[in-house]
C-alpha cells in the first residue's frame, strides 16, 4: 500500500516540477492546498488556468500580457521614443520598481547563447527590428545581464541598430548603493576600484 | 589564522581520523597507499573548497560510505571559527559554525594554501597548461576576484567555440569581442602577477643553485608575440587584432586557437628552455624556486605565510635541495602539513613544535 494516496502523489510531482521546489516543499505545499479546503484549491486552479488561457504577448514590446496593446505601451504619458531592451519579464519588474524609467521596453525573452543553441531567431529579435520600422526609435537602452551571453547579445544588437541611426545606451556596471558593499562581488568591487573616479 | 583540529569522515580511504595540527610542522609518516595524501587533499579542501586533484565529488566519498566530511577549527582574527564541508554523490554543502552556507568564500576569506607535491615537476616537463594554471592559483590567491575572472573567461571562450561551429558570423563576432575583453583581463592579471613573481624566483633559484650557475628567467609568450605593455584597453586591442586574424582559420577548426588559453609560460636557464635543455637537478631546482616565490609572494601580499602542503617532496630531492627547501620551511612562521615515507628525510625540518603521526591503512595516530 502506498504511503499517500494517489492524488496527493500525483499533486507533489506536479508541484515538484517547478523551478526551486523540491519534494520536501512540494509535499508540504500539497498538504497545505489539502488544509485550506476546496474553495481554496478551486480560486488556485482557476487562476493557474485563467493565467495561461488569458495572458499572451505584447504585440509591440512582448512582454506577457492580458491586455494589448500592455498597460506600458498604451500608455500616453510614457515616452515611446525611448526603448529598454530587457532578458525576461522579472528585468522589467525590477525596472519598473524604481519608478526611474519613463520609456518603453522590448522583452527578448531571452539571450543569444551558442552553448544552448540560442540564436537570434530565437528571441525576440525580429519583433524589435519590425517594431523600430513602424515606429522609429530616439534611443535604445540595452539592459540584458552583465554575464556572456547578455552582453554578447547587447553587443549583437548594438550592432544592428547603430547604423539605423538610433542612439544606443548600455546600463553602467557598479556597486550597489545604500552601505551594502560587503555584499558585492569581488569582480563587481575589483572594477569599481579601477574604475574609480576623483571628488 | 590557524588550524587547530581536522576531523575525517569517510573520506577516500579515510573512514574516520582526527588531526591536531603543530601551529609549525605537523608530519606524516607512513609507507605509500596508507592515507597521507588523502589527508593533505582533505585539508586543502576543507581551507579553499576545491578539490587539489581535479576528481570528481562522488570520488572523495570513502567507498561503499553514503558521504564523506571535513571539518576543520580555523582560528582568525575574529576568533575560533568551525568549518566543515560533507560531499556526497553530485553535492557540496559547506557550514560555517554549524550553519548552512551556498557560497562560504563569500562569509570566510579561507586560507591561502599553496601544495607542492611531485606533480609539480610537471611544471617544468609538463605541457604548458600545467604553468597556465600555475599562474591562474596564484594570481586567485594574490587576488580573489581572479577566481571569477578566470571562470567568465573560460564561459567567454566555450561560448565563442560553439558559435564558430554553429552560429553565422554576425552573431559570432559578438561572441569574440566578449572574448577579447575576458581575455585581456586575464593577460593583465598574469603579467601583474608575474611582474612580482619572476624577481622572487629568479633569486630563489640562484640560492639553491648557488654561486655562478646560470641564472633562471620566466617569460610569458603571449598569442603572437603580442606585447603585454598598457592598460586593458590597449591589450584587448592588441588581443582583438590577434583573434581577428585567425577568426577564417578557427571557423574551419571549430576552435579558439589563440589567446591566453593558449599561451605559455616559458622557463629558461642560462638562456635556453628548461625543458629540453636543463639537467633533472636544474629543473628541480627552477620547481623549488616556484614554489617559493609563490609562498614568499603570498606571504608579502597577506601579511602571513600561506598554509604549506608538502606531499612526499624530499623523496624527489638530492641531499643538498633537501636541506635547502627543510632550511627555508624552518625560517616560515606558519603552520605546514608534510608527508613522507622515511622519517629522517624530514628531520631537517623539524623544530621543538613539531608533530609526527603514524598513518598505517587509512588510521592516524600520533607518536613522539
Amino acid at each position: 500500500m502506498a504511503v499517500v494516496a494517489d492524488p496527493i502523489a500525483r499533486l507533489v510531482k506536479e508541484l515538484a516540477r517547478l523551478p526551486g521546489i523540491g519534494e520536501k516543499t512540494a509535499q508540504r505545499l500539497a498538504f497545505h492546498i489539502l488544509k485550506a479546503g476546496p474553495g481554496y484549491a478551486g480560486d488556485l486552479a482557476a487562476a493557474i488556468t485563467g493565467a495561461v488561457s488569458d495572458v499572451r504577448l505584447c504585440s509591440s514590446c512582448q512582454t506577457l500580457t492580458d491586455r494589448d496593446p500592455c498597460p506600458i505601451c498604451s500608455d500616453p504619458a510614457r515616452d515611446a521614443r525611448t526603448i529598454c531592451v530587457v532578458e525576461g519579464v522579472p528585468d522589467l519588474v525590477a525596472i519598473e520598481r524604481t519608478h526611474e524609467y519613463r520609456g518603453h521596453y522590448h522583452v527578448l525573452h531571452g539571450a543569444l547563447s551558442p552553448l544552448d543553441g540560442v540564436g537570434p531567431g530565437d528571441i525576440k529579435v525580429r519583433e524589435l527590428m519590425l517594431r523600430l520600422e513602424r515606429a522609429p526609435a530616439e534611443e535604445v537602452v540595452l539592459a540584458t545581464n552583465p554575464d556572456v551571453e547578455g552582453e554578447a547579445t547587447a553587443l549583437y544588437l548594438q550592432r544592428l541598430l547603430k547604423p539605423l541611426g538610433i542612439r544606443v545606451t548600455r546600463i553602467a556596471q557598479g556597486v550597489p548603493v545604500g552601505g551594502d558593499l560587503e555584499y558585492a562581488d569581488q569582480v563587481t568591487l575589483a572594477r569599481a576600484l579601477a574604475g574609480r573616479r576623483e571628488l | 589564522m590557524r588550524i587547530l583540529s581536522v576531523d575525517l569522515h569517510d573520506f577516500r580511504n579515510i573512514a574516520q581520523a582526527h588531526l591536531d595540527p603543530s601551529p609549525r610542522a605537523t608530519v606524516l609518516v607512513g609507507e605509500n597507499g596508507q592515507g597521507k595524501t588523502n589527508l593533505l587533499e582533505a585539508v586543502y579542501f576543507a581551507c579553499t573548497l576545491r578539490s587539489l586533484r581535479a576528481a570528481r565529488l562522488a570520488d572523495l566519498v570513502r567507498f561503499g560510505a553514503g558521504s564523506a566530511t571535513v571539518a576543520a577549527e580555523i582560528e582568525g582574527s575574529g576568533g575560533v571559527r568551525r568549518v566543515s564541508v560533507e560531499v556526497a554523490p553530485g553535492l557540496r554543502t559547506a557550514y560555517l559554525d554549524g550553519k548552512p552556507r551556498d557560497r562560504l568564500d563569500e562569509y570566510f576569506e579561507g586560507l591561502a594554501a599553496v601544495c607542492f607535491s611531485p606533480d609539480d615537476l610537471l611544471l617544468v616537463k609538463g605541457s604548458p597548461e600545467y604553468r597556465r594554471r600555475f599562474l591562474d592559483r596564484a594570481a586567485f590567491n594574490r587576488w580573489p576576484a581572479v577566481l571569477a575572472e578566470a571562470r567568465d573567461h573560460l564561459r567567454a571562450l566555450r561560448s565563442r567555440n560553439a558559435a564558430l561551429r554553429s552560429s553565422p558570423p554576425e552573431v559570432e563576432v559578438n561572441f569574440r569581442d566578449r572574448l577579447v575583453w575576458a581575455g585581456a583581463r586575464l593577460l593583465r592579471r598574469r603579467r601583474d602577477l608575474l611582474a612580482e613573481l619572476a624577481p622572487r624566483v629568479e633569486e630563489a633559484f640562484a640560492q639553491i643553485a648557488g654561486p655562478g650557475a646560470p641564472p633562471a628567467r620566466l617569460v610569458y609568450r603571449p598569442a603572437a608575440g603580442m606585447s603585454l605593455e598598457g592598460d586593458e584597453d590597449a591589450l584587448a586591442a592588441r588581443l582583438a587584432h590577434v583573434i581577428e586574424a585567425r577568426t577564417e582559420r578557427d571557423r574551419e577548426k571549430g576552435y579558439t586557437s589563440a589567446g591566453p588559453h593558449m599561451d605559455d609560460l616559458a622557463l629558461e636557464i642560462g638562456g635556453r628552455g628548461a625543458r629540453p635543455f636543463a639537467s633533472q637537478g636544474q629543473q628541480r631546482a627552477l620547481v623549488i624556486a616556484l614554489k617559493v616565490a609563490e609562498i614568499e609572494n603570498l606571504r608579502s601580499a597577506l601579511g602571513r605565510p600561506p598554509l604549506l602542503l608538502l606531499d612526499d617532496v624530499s623523496s624527489e630531492l638530492d641531499p643538498q635541495k633537501n636541506r635547502f627547501l627543510l632550511r627555508y620551511l624552518t625560517t616560515l612562521p606558519g603552520q605546514s602539513l608534510l608527508t613522507t615515507t622515511d622519517r629522517h628525510l624530514l628531520e631537517a625540518a623539524a623544530g621543538p613544535e613539531t608533530a609526527y603521526y603514524r598513518v598505517e591503512g587509512g588510521t592516524f595516530s600520533a607518536t613522539i
